[in-house]
C-alpha cells in the first residue's frame, strides 16, 4: 500500500514538474527533459494494482444477500491505541470470526445530523444489517433510527436506551479489571500516593476509581488515590499536564480514565509508573507501564453478527464482565512482583467464577459511612448510579 | 541616439499605462538631465503620479522604456528602483514614529555590524552636507513635518539615490521650511543628483526648478529647458491648455451681516491629549469669509472640529445664531445650519467604499425615510440634483465614490454641505490637491455662498487663496490667534512672520 | 519591505463573482481527484456519492438543508458583525448559550403548547446568545478590547457550563446516572417540512431576508454600513459608533443564540456539549465566503452544508476521514481563494506601494472604532 501510494505521488509530482517547466520557459531546452520520467513511471501503478488485491473491496463488490454487513460508527480516529482502536480490533476480530463484511467510519461527531448521515448511507448504499455505535452521544439518534429502520439491528455501546425489537445496548464491567490493575499499582507505589487523571464525575468513572482504590488497598493498606478531573475524554495536552501536577504533588503512580497516552508519557518523564486504560498502551511509555484494564469487544461483536445472520437477534442491555472476556487485564510489566501477580490471578479466578465481586462489603465512603455492609454485595442498579468515593480516595466525587 | 541615453539621468520614453477604464499614460516622455531640478507639471489626472510610479517600480508600464543613468531598466518592484538609485519622497511620510531619526534612515538598509553611535554620526554628516539640520537621536514623532521630510530625503540619500522624486514636497511646510528645502535641493543638484519635483505651486516651481515637463491627458505636451524664460501664467496655460482657468476675482466688499458664529475662550486638546487650542475668541458674520492661515499643525484642524462638534473643547463656549451649541452633536449643528467640508475629504467627509448616492445623503438620510425604510428613489433624486447643480462628473451613481476624481469628490462634498442652505460653512483645505479648474470652481462656489449671506470659516494653506477670498484673515500659531488682518492688502512677508509667531506691533 | 497586498477591486461584476466561486470549486475538485487517485479511490465514484448524498432525492436534499440551516444562521451572525468590521469568532459559544437558556426555559415551561413553547425557546435562544455577547460588546465599544479574543474565549466558558450542567444541576434523574440533561419536551420539536428539513430553515431564510432589507433599505442599515465602511464619516454624520458597535455585536450574538435554539429543537434531542458541532466556527467561513452579505450567506451555507454531507457520506465508501476532511477543506479553500481574487487584486506594496486610488484614506476599521 505505502509503496503504491508513494509511486502514485511520484507520478503526480513529476507531472506537475513537467507542467511547471513547460509554463516557465518556452524556448528553454529544460522542458523536454522531465518528459521521459512520467512516461516510464506511469505504467507501473498498473501492475501494482493487480498485485495487491484491494484490502477493502466493500464498495466495489455488492454484498451477497445471505452475508451480514456490519457497520461501525467510531467517535475518534482508529489510531494506534485507545477506545476507538479497541473497537476496531473488535471489528477485525468479528470479521475474521464470522466472515461478515464490516465497514466503519471514523471521527463521527456526537450530533444527530452527523451520525444520521453516516448511518443512512451505511443502510441505503452499503446494505448494512447491523449498526454498532460506539459512543454514548449516539444514543438519541440511534433510538430514532432504530424506529425508522426496523429491519436493521442497532447496538449501542455505553448507553442505556433500548427497544424490544432491534435496538440494544452493551457495555462491560470495567471495574473488575480496574480492581486488578489497582492491586498491581498498590504494590508498585513507594510514596503510597497514586494520582488518578479522571475525565468526568459520572458513575462509570467513579466506579472505576473506587474499584481501583479498593484493589490498591488490598495490596497496600496505606495507599491514597488522588483524583484530578479534566472534564474531557481526550485532550492529550490537558491530560499530560494533569498527570504532571499529580506527580509533582507526590504521586509516583498515575492511573487514568482518559483516552490519550499523555499521562503515561508524563509519568515516564518523571520516572514514575503508569496504569493505562482502554488498550494496552505499553509501547508509548514502556518504562512507566505497569498494566491496563482493557476492552475486548471482538467476541461480543461476533456473537451479535452471528445472531443477526441467523435471525435470532433479540435486543438486550448487556453488561458483561471478565467471565465474558469483554473486559480484561493487559499483561503486566516484568517488574511486578510474582506474588502480586499470583494474587491478581487468584482474584481474577474468583471474579470469573462468580464467587466474589469487587463491591463486596464492608465498604465505607470518604466520610466513613458504611455503604455496603459486611457480607453484602452491591447490586447492578447501585453500581450504575454510583455517586460517592470510597475511603482512601482524595478528591471530590461532585466537583461541580 | 545611443549617446543620448547616457546623457540623461532619467529617460522615460513613450510610457503607456492603462488602468481599468482609465488611460493614465498614453506615450508620455520625460527626460531629466543629471544635476538638475526638474519640475513635472500637470493637472490632477494628467499622469504625473503614474509616471513616477513607473520610475520607482510601483507600476510596470504597459509600453515604453525606462532608462536610468544610461541603462535600460525593467523594475519588478520598488526595491529594484531603489537599488538602481531612484529614491521617492511621498506626500505622506512613511516613517516609524517611535524610532529615532537614525533608525528610520537605516531601516531596511542597515550596514552590518555598525554600532548605533557610528550610524548616528554618519547620519549627522550626511544631513550637514546638504544643510539639513536633523538630530539623529530624536524619535520621529517629536519632529515637525518639515523635519520628517528631511528624514525622508536622508533616507533616500542613505540609499545612494542619484534620482530623487518628490511629490508635492512643500504641501506640509512653512514658507521658511519651503525655502530651506529649496536650498537643500539645489545643493543636491550641484552634487550631481537629479530631482524630479511634482507640485501644483507654480511660484515654487519657478523658484526652485531648472527645467520642466508638462503632462496633459497622459501625454507630454511641453518641455521647458530653462524655467527662467517663462512666467507663471504661461506655465499654467500649458497645463490647462487654455488660459483663464486661474483664481477667481476677489469678491466685492459687502457690508457684514449679523453675527452667526462666535467662539469664546475656546481651549481644546489634540488626539494625543496635548493642548492644541488656547483661548480662541472669534466671530463670523453672515456674508463674511474669515480666513485662517497658519502652518499646518498649529491648531487649524482642531479649530474646525471644535466648531463643527467633532471635538469637545476643554474650555469655552461655541455660540451659533445666538444659541449655545457647545454640547451639540455634529449632526445637530448641521441641522441648525452649520455645514462642514472637512480637510480629509475621503475617510471623513466621504466614505470611499460607499456609492455616490450613499455619500450624497450622509447629511440628509434622516429626511429620506418613510417609517424605518430609506426611500432609495428619494436618495437617488437628491443625489441627481446635487450632481447637476454642482457639476459633479460622477459616472454611475451606484458605484463607489472612490472612483471619482479629486475635483469631483470635492464638488460632491461641497454641494452636499451646501444643499440645505447653511448659515455657516466651515471649509478646511477645500482646494488642496485639486487641478486649476477644480480650484476655480470651488473658490467661485465659496464666493457665491458669501454673496448669499453664508458666513464662511475658510482654513487653507494657500495664502493666495486666502488673500483673494477673505474679508478677514486670522493667523494661527501654536493654538492661538496671533494676528488679524483686514481686507486691505497686507505684505506676505508680514503674514509669513506672524505664521512663524513673530507678530509686528 | 516589498510584499504583496490585496487591494479591493473597485468594481466587481456579480456574474463573474459567482463564476469565480464555481471555478474555484472545480479546480479544487480536480486537485481532489488527484488526491483520491493517489490514495486508491475512484474519483468518479467518490464524487458521484458526494453529489448523490447531498442533492439526489428529497431525503438527501433535506439532509443538506438540515445542515445549511445552522450554518446560515451562524454565517449571518458573523456577517452582521462583519458588516461593521467586527469579528465574532465566538458564535460557537453563543449557540451554546442560546441552547442553554432555551433548555432552561423549556424545563420551566414544560406544560406550554408546542408553538408557544417553541416561540418562547427561540426568544430565549436570542437572549442567551446576546447575554454571552454583552461582555465582549461592551468591552469593544467602551474599552476597545478586541472582540476577537473575548468572543473566542467565551466559547469554552459556554461549553464548560454545559458540561457542568450535564454532570451537576441539570442531570437527568432518569438517565441511570449517565451525565445527560433531560430531553427537550416532545412538543418543542420544530415541525418538519420534508425529510430532515424543518421549519428552522424557514426561520433562517426569513431572518436573512429581514437583514438584507434592514441593511440595504433602512436608515438603520445605512448607518451600519456607513459606520462599518468609514467610521469617521459616520461620526461626522452624527452616528454613534459606540451604539452601532454594541448593536451589531449584540445582534450577532443573538442570531448565533437563535442558531443554538434552532439546533436544539430541530436536530438534537437534548442540550449536550457537542450540540454546536463546529457550526459557529464554520459560520466564520460562510460569512467570509459570502463577503459578509446576507444574500451570499444563504448560497454559501447551502453549498457548505452539501460539502459537509458529501464529505461525511464518502467515508462509508471507505475513504478515510482524513482524506474526506482534506477534500472538504480543499473545496472550501478553492472557493475562498476564488472569491478573494475576484474581489481583490494583488498589489506590490513597499516603499512605493499603496498608490491605488481607492486606498487613500481608507480607515482601518478594526482599530478605529471608538
Amino acid at each position: 500500500m505505502a509503496k503504491k501510494f508513494l509511486l502514485k505521488l511520484f507520478v503526480v509530482v513529476a507531472t506537475l514538474a513537467l507542467v511547471v517547466a513547460g509554463c516557465g520557459n518556452d524556448d528553454d531546452d529544460a522542458a523536454p527533459e522531465p518528459a521521459p520520467a512520467p512516461a516510464t513511471e506511469a505504467p507501473e501503478p498498473e501492475p501494482a494494482a493487480t498485485e495487491a488485491p484491494e484490502p477493502e473491496p466493500m464498495a466495489t463488490e455488492a454484498p451477497m444477500d445471505d452475508e451480514v454487513v456490519a457497520a461501525f460508527v467510531f467517535v475518534g480516529p482508529v489510531g494506534d491505541a485507545g477506545w476507538t482502536w479497541a473497537h476496531d480490533q473488535g471489528r477485525r476480530f468479528a470479521e475474521e470470526q464470522t466472515g461478515a463484511t464490516t465497514l466503519f467510519v471514523e471521527n463521527v461527531p456526537e450530533v444527530a445530523e452527523d451520525f444520521r448521515a453516516v448511518v443512512v448511507d451505511f443502510i441505503e448504499n452499503e446494505g448494512a444489517d447491523v449498526i454498532f455505535g460506539t459512543s454514548f452521544g449516539y444514543m438519541d439518534p440511534m433510538e430514532e433510527l432504530a424506529g425508522e429502520y426496523p429491519d436493521v439491528v442497532f447496538e449501542h455501546a455505553s448507553g442505556f436506551k433500548m427497544n424490544d425489537t432491534n435496538f440494544g445496548n452493551f457495555f462491560g464491567r470495567m471495574y473488575q479489571p480496574r480492581y486488578l490493575s489497582g492491586m498491581a499499582a498498590g504494590a508498585m507505589t513507594e510514596t503510597n500516593q497514586i494520582g488518578y487523571v479522571a475525565a468526568f464525575p459520572i458513575p462509570e468513572v467513579l466506579r472505576g476509581i473506587n474499584a481501583f482504590t479498593l484493589g490498591a488497598q488490598r495490596t497496600n493498606p496505606d495507599v491514597e488515590v488522588h483524583v484530578n478531573w479534566t472534564f474531557t475524554w481526550f485532550d492529550p495536552a490537558l491530560e499530560g499536564d494533569t498527570a504532571s501536577a499529580l506527580l509533582e504533588a507526590g504521586a509516583d503512580v498515575i492511573a487514568m480514565h482518559q483516552d490519550s497516552t499523555a499521562p503515561g508519557i508524563a509519568a515516564q518523564e518523571a520516572g514514575a509508573r503508569w496504569v493505562s486504560y482502554n488498550s494496552d498502551m505499553s509501547a508509548f511509555a514502556p518504562d512507566a507501564y505497569i498494566t491496563a484494564p482493557v476492552w475486548n469487544w471482538g467476541p461480543y461483536y461476533a456473537r451479535i453478527i452471528e445472531a443477526v445472520g441467523a435471525g435470532t437477534y433479540s435486543p438486550g442491555a448487556y453488561w458483561g464482565g471478565m467471565d465474558d472476556e469483554i473486559v480484561t487485564l493487559a499483561p503486566p510489566a516484568d517488574d511486578v512482583p510474582a506474588e502480586v501477580i499470583d494474587e491478581v490471578i487468584e482474584v481474577w479466578d474468583q471474579i470469573v467464577a462468580g464467587t466474589w465481586d469487587v463491591f463486596t462489603g464492608p465498604i465505607t465512603d470518604q466520610d466513613g459511612n458504611v455503604v455496603v455492609a459486611e457480607g453484602e454485595t452491591m447490586d447492578d442498579g447501585a453500581m450504575l448510579g454510583m455517586g460517592f468515593f470510597v475511603e482512601g480516595v482524595v478528591g471530590s466525587a461532585d466537583p461541580s | 541616439m545611443a549617446s543620448t541615453d547616457a546623457d540623461y539621468a532619467v529617460w522615460l520614453r513613450g510610457i503607456e499605462k492603462q488602468f481599468p477604464g482609465v488611460i493614465a499614460c498614453a506615450g508620455a516622455d520625460l527626460w531629466v538631465r543629471p544635476g538638475t531640478i526638474h519640475a513635472l507639471l500637470g493637472e490632477n489626472g494628467a499622469g504625473k503620479t503614474t509616471m513616477v510610479s513607473v520610475l520607482s517600480g510601483v507600476y510596470r508600464p504597459d509600453g515604453g522604456e525606462v532608462w536610468v543613468n544610461g541603462q535600460r531598466r525593467f523594475f519588478q518592484s520598488p526595491a529594484d528602483a531603489i537599488a538602481a538609485g531612484v529614491g521617492m519622497v511621498y506626500q505622506e511620510f512613511r516613517l516609524v514614529p517611535t524610532l529615532t531619526v537614525a533608525e528610520n534612515i537605516v531601516l531596511g538598509a542597515a550596514p552590518g555590524l555598525l554600532r548605533s553611535a557610528e550610524i548616528e554620526e554618519r547620519v549627522a554628516e550626511l544631513s550637514a552636507a546638504y544643510g539639513m539640520a536633523a538630530d539623529p537621536t530624536r524619535p520621529v514623532w517629536q519632529l515637525s513635518m518639515g523635519e520628517r521630510q528631511r528624514v525622508e530625503i536622508l533616507k533616500a540619500l542613505w540609499r545612494n539615490a542619484s534620482v530623487l522624486v518628490m511629490d508635492e514636497p512643500t504641501a506640509v511646510l512653512t514658507p521658511g521650511e519651503a525655502a530651506e528645502l529649496g536650498l537643500t535641493l539645489k545643493a543636491m543638484a550641484e552634487d550631481g543628483r537629479s530631482i524630479i519635483y511634482i507640485s501644483h505651486k507654480l511660484d515654487q516651481v519657478v523658484a526652485f526648478c531648472d527645467e520642466a515637463t508638462v503632462l496633459r491627458q497622459g501625454k507630454t505636451v511641453a518641455t521647458v529647458d530653462d524655467l527662467d524664460d517663462v512666467d507663471l501664467s504661461s506655465l499654467a496655460e500649458m497645463m490647462v491648455g487654455s488660459s483663464g482657468g486661474g483664481y477667481v476675482q476677489r469678491p466685492p466688499a459687502l457690508e457684514a451681516g449679523p453675527e452667526v458664529l462666535a467662539l469664546q475662550g475656546i481651549s481644546a486638546l489634540n488626539d494625543r491629549g496635548l493642548p492644541a487650542l488656547a483661548d480662541i475668541n472669534m466671530t463670523i458674520h453672515s456674508g463674511e469669509i474669515v480666513g485662517i492661515v497658519g502652518v499646518s499643525g498649529n491648531g487649524q484642524k482642531e479649530l474646525a472640529e471644535v466648531v463643527t462638534g467633532l471635538r469637545q473643547p476643554s474650555q469655552g463656549r461655541v455660540t451659533f445664531k445666538e444659541q449655545d451649541v457647545t454640547e451639540a452633536s455634529p449632526a445637530d449643528r448641521y441641522r441648525l445650519g452649520l455645514a462642514y467640508v472637512p480637510e480629509d475629504r475621503i475617510g471623513v467627509g466621504l466614505a470611499p467604499k460607499m456609492s455616490v448616492v450613499d455619500n450624497a445623503v450622509v447629511r440628509s438620510y434622516r429626511s429620506q425615510r418613510r417609517g424605518l425604510m430609506l426611500v432609495m428613489a428619494k436618495c437617488v433624486q437628491f443625489c441627481q440634483d446635487l450632481v447637476e447643480r454642482f457639476g459633479v462628473r460622477a459616472g454611475r451613481l451606484h458605484d463607489p465614490v472612490a472612483g471619482l476624481s479629486g475635483g469631483n469628490l470635492q464638488r460632491l462634498l461641497l454641494g452636499r454641505e451646501l444643499a440645505e442652505q447653511p448659515a455657516v460653512l466651515v471649509a478646511a483645505q477645500p482646494t488642496r490637491g485639486l487641478d486649476v479648474q477644480g480650484v476655480a470652481a470651488i473658490q467661485s462656489h465659496l464666493a457665491d455662498q458669501r454673496a448669499d449671506g453664508v458666513g464662511i470659516l475658510l482654513i487653507s494653506e494657500d495664502l493666495d487663496e486666502l488673500l483673494a477670498l477673505s474679508d478677514r484673515l486670522l493667523v494661527m500659531f501654536e493654538g492661538r490667534v496671533v494676528a488679524e488682518y483686514g481686507p486691505d492688502v497686507t505684505p506676505r512677508t508680514v503674514i509669513g512672520e506672524a505664521m512663524a509667531g513673530q507678530v509686528r506691533a | 519591505m516589498i510584499r504583496p497586498v490585496l487591494a479591493r477591486r473597485e468594481r466587481v461584476v456579480p456574474a463573474t463573482q459567482a463564476a469565480g466561486f464555481v471555478l474555484g470549486v472545480v479546480v479544487a475538485l480536480i486537485l481532489g481527484a488527484i488526491l483520491l487517485w493517489v490514495s486508491d479511490h475512484s474519483p468518479a465514484e467518490v464524487y458521484e456519492r458526494m453529489f448523490d448524498s447531498a442533492f439526489k432525492g428529497t431525503d438527501s436534499l433535506s439532509r443538506t438543508l438540515e445542515r445549511a440551516t445552522p450554518l446560515a444562521l451562524t454565517g449571518l451572525s458573523v456577517a452582521v458583525a462583519g458588516s461593521m468590521g467586527l469579528w465574532n469568532i465566538g458564535a460557537e459559544g453563543q449557540m451554546m448559550a442560546g441552547a442553554i437558556v432555551a433548555t432552561g426555559v423549556a424545563m420551566m415551561a414544560d406544560g406550554l403548547s408546542g408553538p408557544l413553547l417553541i416561540a418562547l425557546m427561540m426568544v430565549s435562544g436570542v437572549v442567551g446568545g446576546m447575554a454571552l455577547m454583552i461582555g465582549p460588546a461592551l468591552a469593544r465599544s467602551h474599552l476597545r478590547v478586541s472582540e476577537i479574543i473575548t468572543t473566542l474565549m467565551l466559547v469554552y466558558v459556554a461549553i464548560r457550563v454545559v458540561e457542568w450542567l450535564e454532570t451537576g444541576p441539570w442531570k437527568d434523574p432518569e438517565s441511570f446516572g449517565f451525565a445527560v440533561i433531560e430531553p427537550v419536551p416532545e412538543q418543542a420539536a420544530l415541525p418538519g417540512l420534508f425529510g430532515r428539513a424543518n421549519i428552522g430553515m424557514l426561520i433562517a431564510l426569513g431572518l436573512l431576508l429581514v437583514f438584507w432589507l434592514a441593511v440595504s433599505r433602512t436608515a438603520w442599515g445605512y448607518e451600519l454600513r456607513l459606520a462599518g465602511s468609514s467610521p469617521d464619516t459616520a461620526r461626522y454624520a452624527g452616528v454613534s459608533l459606540r451604539r452601532k458597535v454594541l448593536t451589531a455585536l449584540l445582534l450577532s450574538g443573538g442570531i448565533a443564540g437563535l442558531a443554538g435554539a434552532v439546533q436544539l429543537t430541530g436536530s438534537a434531542a437534548r442540550l449536550e456539549s457537542g450540540l454546536s458541532n463546529g457550526y459557529g466556527f464554520a459560520g466564520i467561513i460562510v460569512a467570509a465566503l459570502a463577503l459578509m452579505r446576507p444574500s451570499g450567506v444563504a448560497v454559501v451555507a447551502f453549498v457548505f452544508g452539501a460539502v459537509q454531507v458529501g464529505g461525511q457520506s464518502i467515508q462509508t465508501l471507505g475513504v478515510s476521514s482524513a482524506i474526506a476532511d482534506i477534500l472538504q477543506a480543499m473545496i472550501l479553500f478553492g472557493a475562498l481563494v476564488a472569491v478573494v481574487f475576484f474581489n481583490y487584486r494583488i498589489q506590490w506594496s513597499g516603499p512605493g506601494g499603496g498608490s491605488s486610488i481607492a486606498e487613500s484614506g481608507e480607515p482601518d476599521l478594526a482599530g478605529e472604532v471608538a
